[in-house]
């Protein structure tokens, strides 16, 4: 039973075109296939958060998305988003304040994050635990994550520049 | 786990969405958001020889006032009722009670028709439609029909929608100056499918209430209306004595089913509670 | 989990006996059976598609039937399995008692689902199980031409697995 389809992308800023099962699931398809290992498979079933990845700009489960469905699409992953605008942002505070450990849920804690830095500016505290709430991490204990979430938002809305990280 | 194989093809319209739906019957399965189905073929709980992608349809998407309705197509998403100015004038209720959906990500693409055609009793949408009075609209390959909300859900995960048939839209009366609502749900975690929830509605006249939606869901095997709690309210003012009757009311007339994490009387007792919050909200 | 209950047709008790031994009247009956097969007088072998939600489960099985008094009561024991959906296993005991409306059927089930479903789906089955039985009866007091008077709601009880 053949039933490969043609699919073409922008992935990361680059057209792509692969031939690919209409079953494999875009995390799969991204990792196995063009060996983008940022997103990570936690659960297959939408509840983890660790495959998160930017379909046309917004969040998605990539364990609940087929490769096929990105025909046409625009797809980034954090390796396309890195050290730029409000990835970068987030990383430097995310290594200030130890938001991660094994880094297994840092991908898509770092997606998550920007689209909510991206369309609710002002959230408070409360705010950013309820939108992380679907990205399970099981070292940080998640403080040190809204932390470095909060250091962003508070940033932007003083205007200023997030501090780099610096290694003395 | 992974999904068994299958084939995909991708509707260019709904003509051929119902075309392709006749062709493949009981082998296929209609994929628009995703965010169940594929949950569902990850565990192999659901093995359809082809899927019919749904996505490209536009006779399914968009917002928009129709006279005095408000017409949300089948693949809005929650992200879109959520922040959308149109749901925020006229139907305010979808807008509270979005954010409760899943989390984020999910909610950018799981769509409006797709949690009232699978009926989930927990979910957030059948009971809003519920509430709402709204109509379902449903296209078959004999042509369109109209369903109320009220008689749409019929038992567990079984809704009126045929084999052969697609929800396209629902319309639903826009909002009334008069009008007031309040949305509960009770999570053991945010994002979980509700332990209890509520979505009410009320419209007054000088005071005294005039129609009374309370539709309660997760509370037994479809969304359910307290028809006896709403009856009493309408025609009285809300103070704190209707207020407990209402509940004792609730209490007494709906059958609750008990589910993995709660049982019957836990439920009994929460959807009284619930009442309770969304009533004393919606107090003058 | 446990499932009993009773059920009115208006059709004589030897047309429901018949009825309930009749392959072709069962696989009109039962929801979603695609195939059933006689292979002797006390064992069938059936395929039937279990559909709830999003679930489409399809159940390869054997009824096996014993302690048979005719146009009164047996006992049936069933196994099927449902692929990577899980399994089931069970049994049944149905009587059959005569009344001037027509003939009471009284079932009871005990059943117990394993595999993925019995992990994740204990309200789905159990709220499922119930709405099978009355589909059943439904389809099944139509197929004998007769009515269906439901005179109690079947009872529902989950013995913690």
């Amino acid at each position: 039973m053949n039933h490969k389809k043609q699919i073409n992308m922008m992935l990361n800023g680059k057209q792509i075109s692969a031939e690919i099962e209409p079953r494999r699931h875009l995390v799969d398809f991204l990792r196995e296939d063009l060996g983008l290992k940022g997103p990570h498979l936690g659960c297959e079933q939408g509840a983890c958060g660790a495959c998160t990845v930017r379909v046309n700009g917004q969040i998605v489960r990539g364990c609940l998305y087929l490769a096929v469905q990105a025909d046409g699409a625009t797809v980034e992953t954090v390796e396309g988003l890195t050290e730029q605008g409000v990835l970068s942002d987030l990383q430097e505070a995310f290594l200030r304040h130890n938001a991660l450990q094994c880094g297994f849920c840092t991908s898509g804690m770092l997606l998550a994050a920007a689209e909510l830095i991206e369309h609710q500016p002002k959230s408070n505290r409360e705010q950013v635990r309820e939108w992380i709430s679907g990205n399970y991490c099981r070292c940080t204990g998640y403080h040190s994550i809204v932390d470095a979430i909060m250091e962003v938002l508070e940033a932007r809305a003083d205007g200023r520049q997030v501090k780099p990280v610096t290694t003395s | 786990m992974k999904a068994a194989a299958f084939d995909y093809v991708k509707a260019k319209n709904l003509v051929e969405a119902l075309a392709l739906l006749s062709e493949h019957g009981e082998d296929a399965r209609l994929i628009a958001g995703g965010q169940t189905l594929l949950a569902t073929l990850n565990l192999r709980l659901s093995e359809p020889s082809i899927l019919i992608d749904i996505t490209a349809v536009s006779e399914l998407k968009g917002i928009s006032v129709r006279g005095n309705m408000l017409r949300i197509g089948a693949l809005v998403t929650h992200t879109e009722i959520e922040s959308s100015d149109l749901i925020a004038q006229h139907a305010p209720l979808l807008k509270e009670a979005a954010p409760h959906i899943a989390h984020r990500a999910i909610r950018n693409l799981g769509t409006w028709g797709g949690s009232l055609a699978y009926g989930d009793p927990a979910a957030e949408w059948p009971a809003c439609s519920l509430a709402l009075d709204a109509i379902m609209i449903i296209q078959g390959p004999n042509g369109v029909r109209k369903v109320n909300a009220k008689d749409f859900f019929i038992d567990l995960y079984t809704t009126t929608l045929q084999a052969d048939e697609i929800l396209v839209a629902s319309e639903i009366p826009l909002a009334s100056s008069n009008q007031e609502h309040s949305f509960q749900e009770l999570a053991r975690r945010h994002g979980d499918y509700a332990a209890v929830g509520l979505a009410a509605l009320i419209r007054t006249d000088k005071g005294k209430v005039q129609t009374c939606r309370l539709a309660f869901f997760s509370v037994a095997a479809i969304p359910t209306m307290a028809s006896k709690a709403q009856a009493f309210i309408e025609g009285k003012s809300i103070d704190a004595a209707l207020i407990q009757q209402a509940v004792n009311l609730a209490r007494e007339e709906i059958e609750t089913l008990a589910d993995i994490t709660n049982s019957q009387e836990t439920k009994t007792h929460l959807l009284g509670v619930l009442l309770e919050r969304a009533l004393t909200k919606m107090m003058p | 989990m446990e499932l009993s209950g009773e059920q009115l047709i208006a059709a004589s008790v030897n047309k429901v006996w018949l009825g309930l031994n009749d392959v072709s009247t069962l696989h009109a009956s039962i929801p979603g059976c695609e195939e059933i097969e006689r292979i002797s007088d006390e064992e069938v072998r059936a395929k039937v598609m279990f559909k709830i939600g999003p679930v489409r489960a399809r159940f390869t099985g054997k009824l096996f039937l014993s302690d048979i008094v005719p146009e009164v009561s047996c006992s049936m024991a069933f196994e099927g399995t449902g692929g990577a959906a899980g399994f089931a296993k069970g049994k049944a005991k149905v009587e059959l008692y005569g009344t001037e409306d027509g003939t009471l059927v009284r079932y009871s089930t005990e059943a117990s689902i394993g595999g993925k479903l019995g992990q994740i789906g204990g309200r789905l089955i159990n709220a499922s199980a119930k709405k099978i039985a009355d589909d059943f009866f439904q389809a099944f007091a139509k197929q004998l031409g007769g009515e269906l008077i439901v005179l109690s709601d079947t009872k529902l009880e989950d013995k913690k697995e």
